[in-house]
């Protein structure tokens, strides 16, 4: 991961996983969990709690009294976002990039000011253009093509209806993918009602479609400060409605239920949140003692984090070079600054296409992992000066330097795939005598005064959310784990799971793996009763214990 | 493996960052008296582990024939300086063993610069080391470097095979007492540890041990000896889990050190040993080429990974079977088929096992087979092939070269089966002294940071290694590759919350 928020989260998030699993999924799961277990009190986890704040480079210190400058902050969102790997953000982005194709004909009025009916007659939604609900469905048809998992699950669990009686009110992108999540909840049972989590990235149609069919929608891509709050508020407060569960992404919708309508939360049974960002808000409640429901963070499940991070940038990276730059690879000399699960896989990526690759790094047993994986290990300094790429992953600030800059040879690129803004010094280059010169939309020569041009691209900002596109297949992990999520919450027993934050169980990550392997038309073997016994497992998983890393 | 351990969790103890501890499930103390009966199938009883020390049993030793039948016990040997404090099979053998101990000094760099760091502050001075471990030449190594930082040794061999006679010899030589040879007997072997522990003038106060033998014989024997015992450090899986056991009994009275279970070796003795083995294993007995050979690889783990990876270098046409789903998807996004066994079994020409599991490829699956196909098990100890299945009348058995058997099914088919279904790697292939390096190196940092720990920092339970120490074995093996480790700026480490030295990554980090 190359997320230091992350990693820094990730320890007490680790020790809850630990706590919560054995006490909860513990006599479920009981071959896999240790009564010595339970000894770690919620103490130790309160304490574990208390590391949090001074690790967060960007929400530091919050507390519930910062409400207020946190809603100001609001118009900075992706920044705030950025800080995760969340894919979420990311489809932000593709969307951009994909096509939306309605919005130039749009008339300019607010949604808020135009009232609305849908082919049922009703008007209890709120979107850009409720007559492009057609070419929504195509883009949602479009998008289900490569969620199969999620078909597969609305056809497993469609006879017993998992969440029949569920009232959601979500809070999330609205995107073709999510509209097939949103469509699965429904087929399972549940009602929905939802809004956007952040102002751009609604794509209209996708939201007209959903409306059409009678999910409550109230969001449209543009929307100002008011509008998002307004919006979220449209979701929760219905007469006659109460929700009773939430799936949120950001912490946003928590954040306004907690503030205006505490009493929606009696009759909550849990919330799912899927952002770096929300989780640490649901984090710090819980160690303020004021998380009231249990909440599930499907951040850090194991298939998402690989699909998100190894697997993602082992694509994204030649996708988003040859996007922006439309360079060969085979010979050229890369370096790669960071040997982390991003690291990995953009060397295993640019190894295959034939280029030369060396790692920095400054973990000696990730070093040593790089070494065996057959790179050379250097410091920048000593490969500056002739390499063509330079590709940045540390998680850290300021890893390429103005004077690192400054010893490229003409005409080498510079990106970052790591960590928000900070790795490349990119503040550094704007001075007098450096030229600067748009070349292509994310592409920036800059240009020295002896006439040597680097590129840099996206402006030091991450390369794979600027510059390409995140595949709906890694969308279709995240909206599936959610979906589970939801499930389990919804049907957990009495005392399952208790006002804190839990990892979605081993088994639902197995099983999120399991729907997605039909895409590869992968058999997957059965053990047998006597092999399940030799080694302690149940037939049907866990099969790892909860701490293994893959 | 996976049913030893199945949960980490937090200790309680002051340096909760630093230290993991791992607690096993449902261990009766009552199992002793049975586990210490069953000694005499030691070989199998270390096989649950990948254990490089395992491994090292194969290793090469030369000197055998020429030595004479009585046992060494009934000998009295006196080395160079007229000291008689051993018993090794020929002490006139040490020169041999000494130019086998300096070809591992080349190939073990880490602890040679560990000498040439640490002999300035000698930081094992007054430490008395009773140590029970295979004796080669890499064990050599390890124990002249704990002599190099101050500490006075005694060693025992933990498995009546492995003993390098000449190295034995030569370590004699050089005044460390070791009792141990090549083929001692049960009743041999357990003399060899009484002989290493008890000493009137001489109370040890460090145990190193491999497979828990030495520190279960002073606890049956002489139990007031841990009243000085700072700490014991145990490398095997087996001795690991009889530790646990008697922490979870609450009769450990000394902290212990689980140095198998460090980052950077479990990484070693899977992935990349395997990576390299399986193919080396596979040369050395068939000489059968890979481009374009169809292998099937059970199982997708840190083995399979490393198996799968090699072959796939070569050219081979690689499918995997496994049970997990997150593995499974795993195996997909690396571009290998996921089948079951049975779908392609009958146009693969080689079986590759690493699940851990038993029965895996059975004799329904052997019996469809096409000819020539290569069957073998890289997995976990002898299970994995149901080769019990393949004694029956109608099947000829033909051993073709050591450890290669052509099993020939009536209608003349053919199947080679390596090493009767036992470990490949250990079988039929080395294993490269970097790794037994790596090894050697934790522990002798396990050693280091438990008498030199502070009063406190280690109760009575069994430990990890702290991942400071894990980061440092890697840094030392660096070198090696003359890889130049980047340095965090004061800025960039305040930036990650990080100390600028380490530990880089959170405990569960893998």
């Amino acid at each position: 991961m190359s997320d230091p928020a992350g990693d820094a989260k990730s320890e007490p998030k680790q020790a809850s996983k630990e706590v919560k699993e054995s006490e909860n999924v513990a006599e479920k799961y009981s071959t896999m969990t240790v009564s010595k277990n339970s000894d770690v009190t919620m103490a130790e986890l309160a304490s574990a709690f208390s590391a949090l704040p001074t690790h967060k480079p960007v929400k530091k210190q919050i507390q519930f009294v910062e409400d207020k400058q946190e809603f100001s902050r609001f118009p900075t969102k992706a920044g705030r976002r950025s800080l995760s790997r969340s894919i979420s953000q990311s489809s932000t982005d593709s969307y951009s990039s994909a096509a939306s194709y309605t919005d130039s004909s749009d008339d300019e009025t607010s949604p808020r000011d135009k009232t609305q009916v849908n082919s049922k007659g009703s008007s209890d939604f709120c979107v850009k253009n409720i007559k492009q609900a057609e070419f929504g469905r195509r883009e949602i048809e479009i998008a289900e093509q490569d969620m199969s998992a999620l078909i597969s699950l609305r056809k497993r669990a469609q006879g017993e209806k998992p969440l029949a009686g569920a009232k959601i009110v979500g809070c999330t992108h609205i995107t073709a993918q999510t509209a097939v999540l949103i469509e699965t909840l429904v087929a399972l049972g549940a009602q929905c009602r939802w809004t956007a989590c952040n102002i751009y990235s609604t794509q209209n149609e996708v939201a007209a479609a959903l409306s059409e069919i009678g999910v409550a929608v109230f969001a449209w891509k543009g929307e100002s400060e008011d509008d998002f709050w307004w919006c979220i508020d449209r979701c929760v407060n219905t007469e006659g409605w109460q929700p009773n569960m939430i799936l949120d992404d950001g912490g946003d919708l928590t954040h306004w239920v907690y503030k205006k309508y505490p009493n929606v939360f009696k009759k909550i049974r849990g919330i799912v949140e899927e952002s770096v960002t929300g989780v640490h808000r649901l984090y710090q409640l819980s160690k303020a003692g004021k998380l009231c429901v249990p909440a599930m963070n499907v951040n850090d499940s194991v298939t998402k984090q690989k699909f998100d991070n190894l697997y993602c940038c082992r694509e994204s990276i030649l996708d988003g070079l040859k996007r922006t730059t439309d360079v060969m690879f085979g010979g050229k000399q890369v370096v790669v600054c960071g040997y982390g699960e991003v690291g990995k896989g953009c060397c295993a990526a640019l190894k295959a296409l034939g280029a030369i690759v060396y790692v920095t790094e400054i973990d000696p047993i990730c070093g040593l992992q790089a070494c065996m994986d057959g790179f050379r290990v250097v410091k920048l300094n000593e490969v500056i000066r002739h390499v063509d790429v330079i590709i940045t992953c540390t998680g850290n600030k300021n890893v390429v330097t103005r004077e690192q800059l400054d010893r490229m040879k003409n005409g080498s690129i510079v990106c970052n795939m790591g960590h928000s803004n900070t790795e490349i010094d990119v503040a550094s280059l704007r001075t007098p005598e450096l030229t600067w010169e748009r070349v292509r939309s994310q592409v920036d020569h800059v240009i020295w005064p002896d006439g040597k041009r680097v590129i840099l691209l996206a402006e030091g900002r991450l390369l794979n959310l600027s510059c390409s596109t995140v595949p709906t297949f890694v969308l279709s992990i995240t909206a599936t784990t959610q979906a589970l999520a939801l499930i389990e919450l919804y049907n957990a027993p009495e005392g399952r799971y208790k006002q804190d934050v839990y990892l979605l169980p081993k088994k639902m990550d197995e099983y999120v793996a399991s729907l997605h392997l039909a895409t590869f038309d992968a058999h997957l073997t059965e053990l047998s009763d006597e092999q399940a016994k030799y080694l302690g497992l149940n037939k049907n998983g866990p099969f790892k214990p909860n701490y293994y890393r893959y | 493996m996976k049913k030893a351990y199945s949960l980490v969790n937090l200790t309680k103890a002051k340096d909760q960052e630093a230290v993991q501890s791992i607690c096993i499930k449902q261990i009766q103390l009552g199992e002793q008296k049975q586990e210490f009966n069953k000694r005499p199938a030691k070989t199998s009883r270390h096989s649950l582990s990948r254990s490089v020390s395992q491994s090292s049993t194969d290793s090469s030793v030369y000197s055998d024939s020429s030595e004479d039948e009585s046992s060494p016990r009934d000998r009295l040997q006196k080395n160079s300086r007229g000291q008689s404090d051993f018993c090794v099979r020929n002490i006139r053998r040490a020169e041999c063993g000494r130019r086998e101990i300096e070809l591992a000094q080349q190939e073990m760099p880490a602890l040679m610069v560990l000498r040439k760091r640490a002999e300035g502050e000698r930081p094992l001075a007054g430490a008395k080391v009773v140590g029970c471990t295979h004796i080669t030449a890499q064990i050599a190594v390890l124990i002249e470097t704990l002599s190099v930082l101050g500490a006075q040794c005694r060693w025992a061999a933990c498995n009546i095979y492995s003993t390098q006679n000449a190295v034995a010899a030569a370590l004699a030589e050089r005044g460390i007492s070791v009792f141990a040879w090549k083929g001692e007997s049960e009743d041999d072997f357990w003399w060899c540890v009484d002989r290493s522990v008890s000493l009137e003038a001489w109370q040890p106060n460090m145990i190193l041990d491999d497979g828990g033998d030495l520190t279960h014989w002073i606890y049956k024997k002489y139990p007031s000896l841990f009243k000085k015992v700072k700490g014991i450090v145990e490398e095997s899986v087996t001795g690991v889990h009889r530790l646990y056991q008697l922490s979870k009994a609450g009769r450990l009275c000394v902290p212990a050190i689980n140095v198998n279970d460090s980052v950077t070796k479990q990484k070693f003795d899977n992935l990349y040993c395997c990576r390299e083995s399986i193919l080396d294993g596979l040369k050395r007995t068939t000489d059968v080429m890979f481009g374009g050979k169809q292998v099937v690889v059970c199982g997708y783990g840190e083995v399979g990974k490393g198996c799968c990876a090699a072959l796939k270098a070569l050219g081979a046409i690689v499918y995997i079977t496994e049970v997990d789903p997150i593995c499974a998807l795993q195996a997909c996004m690396d571009g290998f088929r996921l089948v079951k066994l049975s779908e392609v079994v009958r146009h693969v020409d080689m079986v590759i096992t690493c699940t851990g599991n038993k029965n895996v490829v059975g004799r329904e699956h052997l019996d469809r087979m096409k000819n020539g196909c290569i069957v073998c098990n890289m997995g976990h100890s002898n299970t994995e092939i149901d080769v019990g299945s393949l004694r029956t009348p109608e099947l000829t058995w033909e051993r073709v070269r050591s450890q290669v058997d052509h099993v020939i099914w009536p209608d003349g088919k053919r199947i080679a089966l390596l090493a009767e279904g036992r470990l490949l790697n250990l079988s039929c292939s080395t294993m490269p002294t970097f790794v037994l390096s790596i090894t050697a190196t934790t522990q002798a940092l396990a050693l280091i940071e438990l008498y030199n720990a502070p009063e406190g920092r280690y109760k009575q339970d069994v430990y990890l290694l702290p991942k400071k120490m894990d980061e440092y074995v890697a840094s030392l093996h660096l070198p090696t590759f003359d890889a130049h480790l980047t340095e965090l700026s004061d800025e960039q480490a305040k930036y990650l919350g990080l100390n600028k030295y380490g530990p880089f990554k959170p405990n569960y980090y893998r």
